[in-house]
């Protein structure tokens, strides 16, 4: 079966070279019956790399540890749901279950596509499939996940502890779909470019994709988050770990698209960035995955080092040279004659929150590389932590939720007094209210606080735009409140998609703000029955309790938490040591609530002085976080939803008119 | 025309903002890092100054004591050789182990590091060590 597997993989990447050939041909030819091969040839791809994954899976599910990549990645007292995650969890399935996702899309775009934009489409099956050939081309030649052992392993090694966690089933699939995703804008981008077509109809083709890439790196990112919050156990959701930055870069990147595309398509401004933003997007995901995989930068948690990096450093000048080469050779036609009136204008609060949110992908970018950077340059790494990100982006975070409420509500063009006045005046009252309050109730002026006050800034203009489009509604139509809000809704998405994702976005400020500026951290030897404080809590370490199977052996701490002298709580910080590999893991304990996050994590104990030493941290707000992320998904739901006119148009056209074509 | 240039000079203060913020936070947050070979090299040089140091963890010479959570260990080039003292007091990282390769963040003391932080690259460590047979099944 393996050997089938190649083959599938080896054939997969003959029809993907073929797709482009056949489409550029067709394209450049106008050869319809030639392009059509190239479509097919690209489903056939999806076909073969199905068959290729799935023989991988099976023979993770059957336990085949004549191969090498199921005896690395497993082994037979593994449960199935991890056996499965083991298709991603390692360097070889990786790069296979990439080609997987991508083809899906590639598939799926053409499906869409299938009686529309004739003349993008065949430079988007050609760019797909160059992508997928090279990730093909890696499974191919460089990295075989097929690859059998001279003798067949009697067991397999597992998967890595810290994998064994059902963060494990959800964070790499989604951040793979939001960095592969992002393919599919910039497959169009290049096929504006390619063909000429360089109006907006392949933004409007890909808003959607966009949005939908935009979703998954937000939601990879928040995921990933979670995962470090609850199994690493050092008390924080982020590290600045170049791996992190890695997905953090595409998604600062593919906002900024998101926001400047409007201006697009309202004012046909902004083409020569919005290429330039849709292309960077693409190039991040692909540098994203490169710094995961070569080694070149030292992170936590890499793939292992390996022979990868010149073949993406490679792949990445290739795209960057092709689509800068594009973009140069078609400057003359993208340009266009509108200009910003004023800097008191929705145009001008975008493109500064453009510059922003780059700003912030180019300081977390040079962050990330600056140790490779000064060996070049000086000889000598120097490594940058998370204060430099953390003092860099404070501010720059704090102008970008100051422009998040000024730029949905100022004015096209130019702004005058009065408009200024009508837009800004109940959220600045708002805003400045609530910092007095907060000032007054003993929150300490600094980051925290200005976020604290920008953010019910940026609710107040949200809150009011709800409310001026219900009431103009409800003044035309004598509609009932609540019908008129959700006609208004209906008849909006993506405005007021987009207003429910800035709340989600505001929630994870202040969250961010919070738990950064005022969180506690304790750490304290205890013997037995001893207690200690931390924040207003008072923790009593009771006693250890063993526990042992035949994957791992655990001790666990039983913690009362007592609040002004009632106990509110039992907390069970946990240490385990797994028995192949083997190895400790810390298994925290969290109480979590919507004012703070009680964190408790066992640093270590020692029997015979039975002494523990816990780790107690107060993180305020923390879950604000995570409920900004529910609200950003339920945002965007919105946002993507169709309308009823497109649900219309939607209506499948007869097979006649198909073939007709 | 005017409105344009005004809005190049808009664009250019964000640059230049940013660029300001990247060049302070570099010049104050920066560290050196080292391998091993070049940390005994230049250590003289560094000396109190904060550093970051990659090395192994020589076999035979990790002491930990659970009870004041102190740490000690000689950080080696990965054949033992040049061992530097390690004292660090705090919670043992998970992934620490003897013969481990390790970062050390912390200030060089003659003879020694005390060490703020230690950094354990877990996976990638991890498959590499299975890749080289060490925990093989098959080997």
């Amino acid at each position: 079966m393996p050997e089938l597997g190649r083959l599938a993989v080896c054939l997969a990447l003959l029809c993907a070279l073929f797709s482009i050939g056949a489409s550029i041909t067709g394209a450049l030819r106008r050869r319809r019956d030639v392009v059509r091969s190239g479509t097919h040839a690209a489903y056939a791809t999806f076909g073969l790399v199905v068959v290729a994954a799935a023989i991988l899976l099976q023979a993770l599910l059957t336990h085949d540890f004549s191969l090498e990549y199921v005896a690395a990645y497993s082994s037979s007292t593994l449960p199935t749901y991890y056996t499965v995650a083991a298709l991603w969890g390692g360097q070889k399935g990786s790069l296979l279950f990439w080609a997987l996702v991508l083809t899906f899309f590639t598939t799926l775009v053409q499906w869409q596509n299938r009686e529309r934009n004739r003349e993008l489409m065949p430079w988007v099956t050609a760019t797909l499939m160059t992508v997928t050939s090279f990730f093909l081309g890696l499974v191919t030649f460089i990295t075989d996940p097929f690859e059998r052992l001279p003798t067949p392993a009697v067991e397999g090694a597992d998967l890595n502890p810290l994998l064994q966690n059902y963060w494990m089933m959800i964070h790499p699939p989604s951040l793979y779909t939001g960095y592969v995703s992002a393919s599919v804008p910039f497959a169009f981008a290049i096929a504006a470019l390619a063909s000429g077509k360089l109006g907006d109809q392949w933004i409007r083709t890909t808003r959607r994709w966009a949005l939908f890439s935009w979703f998954f790196l937000t939601l990879g990112n928040l995921f990933g988050a979670m995962w470090a919050y609850e199994v690493l156990g050092w008390g924080g959701y982020w590290a600045w770990d170049p791996v992190e930055n890695a997905a953090f870069m595409p998604w600062l990147v593919s906002t900024a698209f998101l926001h400047s595309v409007m201006i697009q398509e309202k004012k046909d401004m902004l083409r020569v960035w919005n290429m330039v933003l849709v292309l960077l997007t693409f190039t991040l995901t692909i540098f994203g995955t490169f710094l995961t995989r070569s080694g070149v930068i030292s992170s936590v948690h890499s793939f292992t080092q390996s022979g990868l990096g010149p073949f993406f450093i490679g792949f990445l000048c290739f795209a960057i040279l092709v689509a800068g080469g594009l973009v140069v050779y078609r400057l003359p036609e993208l340009r266009t004659a509108g200009t910003i009136e004023s800097f008191f204008s929705r145009e001008a609060a975008f493109l500064f929150n453009n510059l922003v949110l780059v700003g912030i992908a180019f300081a977390v970018f040079w962050g990330t590389v600056f140790p490779v950077i000064s060996e070049w340059v000086r000889g000598v790494k120097i490594t940058v932590g998370p204060p430099f990100f953390n003092r860099v982006n404070a501010p720059l975070g704090i102008a970008l939720l100051f422009l998040m409420g000024v730029g949905p509500v100022i004015a096209w063009r130019r702004a005058t007094p009065k408009n200024l006045w009508r837009a800004f005046a109940f959220p600045v009252g708002a805003g400045v209210a609530a910092a007095v309050v907060l000032l007054l109730a003993g929150v300490p002026f600094g980051y925290a606080h200005t976020t604290f006050g920008l953010g019910v800034f940026v609710l107040g203009t949200i809150a009011q735009e709800f409310w001026r489009g219900m009431r103009a509604r409800q003044a035309l139509l004598h509609e009932r409140a609540p019908q008129a809000l959700a006609r208004v809704i209906g008849k909006n998405r993506r405005r007021y998609g987009g207003y429910v994702i800035h709340i989600g976005i505001v929630m994870a400020f202040v969250g961010v703000a919070a738990s950064s500026v005022f969180r506690v951290e304790v750490q304290q030897t205890v013997k037995q029955g001893e207690e200690f404080k931390a924040g207003r809590y008072t923790l009593r370490f009771d006693r250890i309790e063993n526990r042992e199977d035949g994957h791992m052996a655990a001790s666990a701490a039983v913690v009362s938490v007592f609040v002004d002298g009632t106990q509110i709580d039992t907390l069970m910080p946990e240490k385990r040591f797994y028995k192949k590999p083997k190895q400790p893991t810390t298994e925290v304990a969290n109480r979590s609530t919507l004012r703070e996050d009680l964190y408790l994590v066992l640093g270590s104990y020692d029997p015979q002085s039975k002494l523990a030493t816990i780790l107690a941290y107060v993180n305020p707000l923390v879950v604000w976080i995570w409920l900004g992320g529910v609200v950003i998904a339920f945002g965007t739901l919105i946002a993507v939803w169709p309308s009823a006119a497109e649900r219309r148009v939607e209506v499948p056209v007869p097979d006649r008119a198909v073939r007709a074509g | 025309m005017l409105n344009q240039r005004r809005f190049v000079i808009g664009a250019v203060l964000i640059a230049a903002a940013v660029s300001y913020l990247v060049y302070a936070g570099i010049k104050t947050t920066s560290v050196y890092y080292f391998e091993m070979d070049e940390f005994v090299a230049r250590r003289a040089d560094h000396a109190g100054e904060d550093l970051r140091v990659k090395g192994w963890v020589k076999q035979g010479t990790m002491q930990w004591d659970a009870a004041t959570n102190r740490l000690a260990f000689d950080l080696s080039r990965k054949d033992g050789s040049e061992p530097v003292p390690v004292a660090y007091t705090g919670i043992l990282p998970d992934m620490f182990a003897e013969g481990r390769e390790v970062v050390v963040e912390g200030r060089y003391e003659t003879p020694g590091l005390k060490a703020k932080q230690i950094m354990t690259s877990c996976p990638s460590k991890y498959e590499a060590e299975r890749e080289q047979g060490a925990t093989h099944p098959g080997a």
